[in-house]
């Protein structure tokens, strides 16, 4: 798999160099395409930071809920696209983190940061308890240890009255400085920047080539001294580490945490925005992270949405904000899973690279092992 | 006659480990626990029966069994106002029928190349969505639920006593497991799907369509789905959006893996087994300090054990 791969996208790179003009030398932009470039980026920039500053509070909030869902598929990616192992119950990893952080704040009394620390570290250890116990276990069997795992911390770990407050939730007021609802988007933002280079880097060591190499083969990976196991464990606690942050995250953004929302259709949420976003493509997971924490907020804002559902014959009620992720969510994953394998990042592929300074070229879909097709079974 | 012991060792084998179970159980005093494991079990066993087939023919784990079931309970809570309860017993199977169908033409068939994990992230999307779609339609709070028989105190084991509802389910299992085990050993079809699962290309050239099969299968695994939610949901009395993944579909999946994932009595068993161990492990005082409810526990721990100690199941040939 690997050697073709390779194969193949050296002979792209030798088509692309015939059509280089004479003098060779890598591509760069001329002027005028490095202003558009810088254009595009300033109105992203514009968008991302600068528009949320006139919105009303209870919007910012939906907007930095998108970033911390952001985060957590970046999370889920780690397991999925780089180990290759699918985990149907991530919203566990998350809730712990959030509940974690909540009550580290509000019954232990200790600061914010402290709080995610320890979030982050719980949902280190839990990933490497998990990762563990299971790592016999692999692909549909690995499924469903997560999938019963995430209804046992439904069922039990939520249930422990002394971490979630019960009934009533938990409380997790916002840090200091941070009170205001932009102040708070503007420091998950800053969070989400360190999980995408984190990401980025670790990708680059050699442990994160490792990775790349388990998930095409394991055995292939092992005889070329990989330890197996200490790969994959680094990649759970690393999944881990961050699902708990942005647990954290999510709990003090909504300053309250209650169960009934870690559920079963969120871990089903979670691993559907990742796939629908694009494995192993940054701006891909987080452009469907986002969209899926902002889904609700986006069916309020269409004009002449609920009109139109309306008008359907057999659609008895409007699609509330809450039940829109539920129907919307499936039906693109089951799109994009028959046409686009690649997600929104092989999507928007062709665009990233124009951003990063290179040739624009529409059939641009990266290497073709860029696909959700890999995972092991 | 060596040779048939030796055709027939999974069946022989779970029934000897079903009879020491039940023996034990009886010795040390949790005869309750059986009959109460029993019932219960028989639902799991039926949702895995469904697992086992799918699995059996197209290698997917179907995370949408469950959600054919809950279809179902909606099916008849709708029909239910309108006609004859058997009547309405009868729409809400064919509802699921349809489901099962068009699950397999519109999601598993284009993805019929793909890598199994992938179709198991489609089940699963169906099965989200059409949980999406009964909270849509409906709405989240629980339905009240009607049964085929009312009567509760006709029968009674050990002293507790057997609902008629649990003794139609335990009925309809018997008589699904042998008409199921009969099919695929005794008819073409059912001869043709289990080659279709064993060596597909093989299938092919004597001239099998392997893709055809499929959604025959499909559509036998949502009406046991279905069956199992019908006849087991109703004795809890209400039913809630998404019921048949959130409580029947993981115990379901155990027992499909207790039961080696490919054999149809040791899903059968797997599910009875699973009820009992349950129904054993919440009294047990092991687990009196842990909050919540235990069952969900219960199948975890069993679940892991299992995949971690013996992966190819009680009852499973080789590898899992």
């Amino acid at each position: 798999m690997t050697a073709v791969t390779a194969t193949e996208v050296s002979d792209e790179e030798r088509g692309n160099s015939q059509m280089r003009p004479a003098g060779g030398g890598r591509f760069r932009p001329s002027p005028i395409g490095w202003l558009a470039r810088a254009v595009i980026w300033a109105g992203v920039a514009y968008l991302v930071l600068v528009v949320p500053l006139g919105q009303s509070p209870t919007d910012v909030q939906q907007f930095t809920r998108g970033v911390c869902y952001a985060v957590v598929a970046l999370s889920l990616n780690v397991m999925l696209g780089y180990v290759g192992q699918i985990s149907l119950g991530h919203q566990a990893f998350v809730g712990v983190g959030a509940f974690t952080s909540a009550y580290m704040v509000t019954t232990q009394g200790q600061s914010f940061w402290m709080a995610v620390f320890v979030a982050a570290a719980v949902g280190g250890a839990q990933a490497l308890v998990l990762g563990a116990v299971s790592l016999r276990i692999r692909g549909l069997y690995f499924a469903l240890i997560t999938l019963s795992y995430g209804l046992v911390a439904q069922d039990n770990i939520f249930e422990i009255q002394e971490l979630t407050g019960g009934g009533a939730g938990q409380q997790a007021p916002k840090p200091q400085w941070f009170e205001t609802e932009w102040r708070y988007y503007y420091l998950c933002l800053a969070f989400l920047a360190i999980v995408l280079y984190v990401d980025w880097r670790m990708m680059r060591t050699k442990s994160g080539r490792a990775l790349l190499a388990l998930r095409e083969n394991p055995r292939v990976a092992s005889t070329f001294g990989i330890n197996v196991r200490l790969a994959t464990l680094f990649a759970f606690v690393v999944s881990g580490v961050f699902a708990g942050l942005a647990g954290a995250l999510i709990a003090h953004n909504d300053t309250q945490v209650s169960v009934d929302v870690w559920n079963f259709n969120l871990a089903l949420v979670f691993v559907i925005m990742t796939v629908v976003g694009g494995l192993r493509s940054r701006w891909g997971l987080v452009i469907g992270g986002a969209f899926f924490a902002l889904l609700p907020y986006l069916i309020e804002k269409i004009p002449g949405f609920d009109e139109l559902l309306a008008d359907i014959p057999w659609v008895p009620r409007v699609l509330t904000p809450e039940i829109a992720p539920l129907v919307i969510g499936p039906l693109l994953l089951l799109i994009n899973l028959i046409q686009f394998p690649g997600g929104i990042g092989q999507q928007l592929r062709p665009i990233t690279r124009w951003l990063g300074g290179h040739r624009f070229d529409i059939h641009d879909k990266g290497p073709k092992e860029v696909q959700i097709t890999d995972v092991r079974a | 006659m060596l040779d048939v012991l030796r055709a027939r060792a999974d069946w022989i084998v779970g029934l000897a480990l079903a009879v020491a179970l039940a023996v034990l159980l009886i010795a040390t005093g949790e005869e309750k626990a059986l009959v109460i494991g029993t019932t219960t079990g028989s639902a799991y066993g039926m949702v895995a029966l469904g697992l086992v087939l799918v699995y059996k023919s197209s290698g997917v784990f179907n995370f949408a069994q469950g959600e054919f079931g809950t279809v179902a309970l909606y099916a008849l809570y709708m029909l239910d106002f309108e006609v004859n309860y058997w009547l309405a017993l009868l729409g809400a199977v064919v509802v699921a029928a349809m489901m099962g169908f068009l699950t397999e033409r519109i999601v598993v068939r284009p993805l019929f190349e793909a890598p199994r994990v992938i179709l198991l992230v489609a089940t699963a999307g169906v099965a989200l969505l059409a949980i999406g779609v009964q909270i849509w339609f409906g709405d989240a709070q629980g339905k009240p639920i009607a049964k085929g028989f009312d009567r509760v105190d006709r029968v009674k084991v050990f002293g507790v006593q057997v609902p008629d509802q649990q003794l139609w389910l335990i009925a309809m299992l018997a008589v699904l497991a042998i008409v199921l085990g009969l099919f695929f050993t005794r008819t073409n079809l059912g001869l043709a799907i289990v080659g279709a699962s064993q060596e597909p290309t093989a299938t092919e050239l004597v001239g099998i369509s392997v893709r055809r099969l499929s959604s025959f299968v499909w559509v036998v695994a949502a009406v046991l789905g279905a069956f199992a939610a019908l006849i087991a949901v109703p004795n809890g009395g209400s039913f809630a959006p998404g019921i048949m993944t959130t409580s029947f579909l993981i115990p379901a999946f155990t027992a499909a893996v207790l039961g080696g994932m490919t054999s149809l009595p040791g899903a059968f068993l797997g599910g009875v087994l699973i009820g009992i161990v349950q129904s054993v492990a919440t009294t047990a005082p092991l687990f009196e300090d842990i909050p919540g409810t235990k069952e969900t526990l219960v199948v975890f721990v069993v679940l892991l054990v299992v995949l971690v100690i013996r992966p190819q199941g009680l009852l499973g040939k080789g590898s899992a």
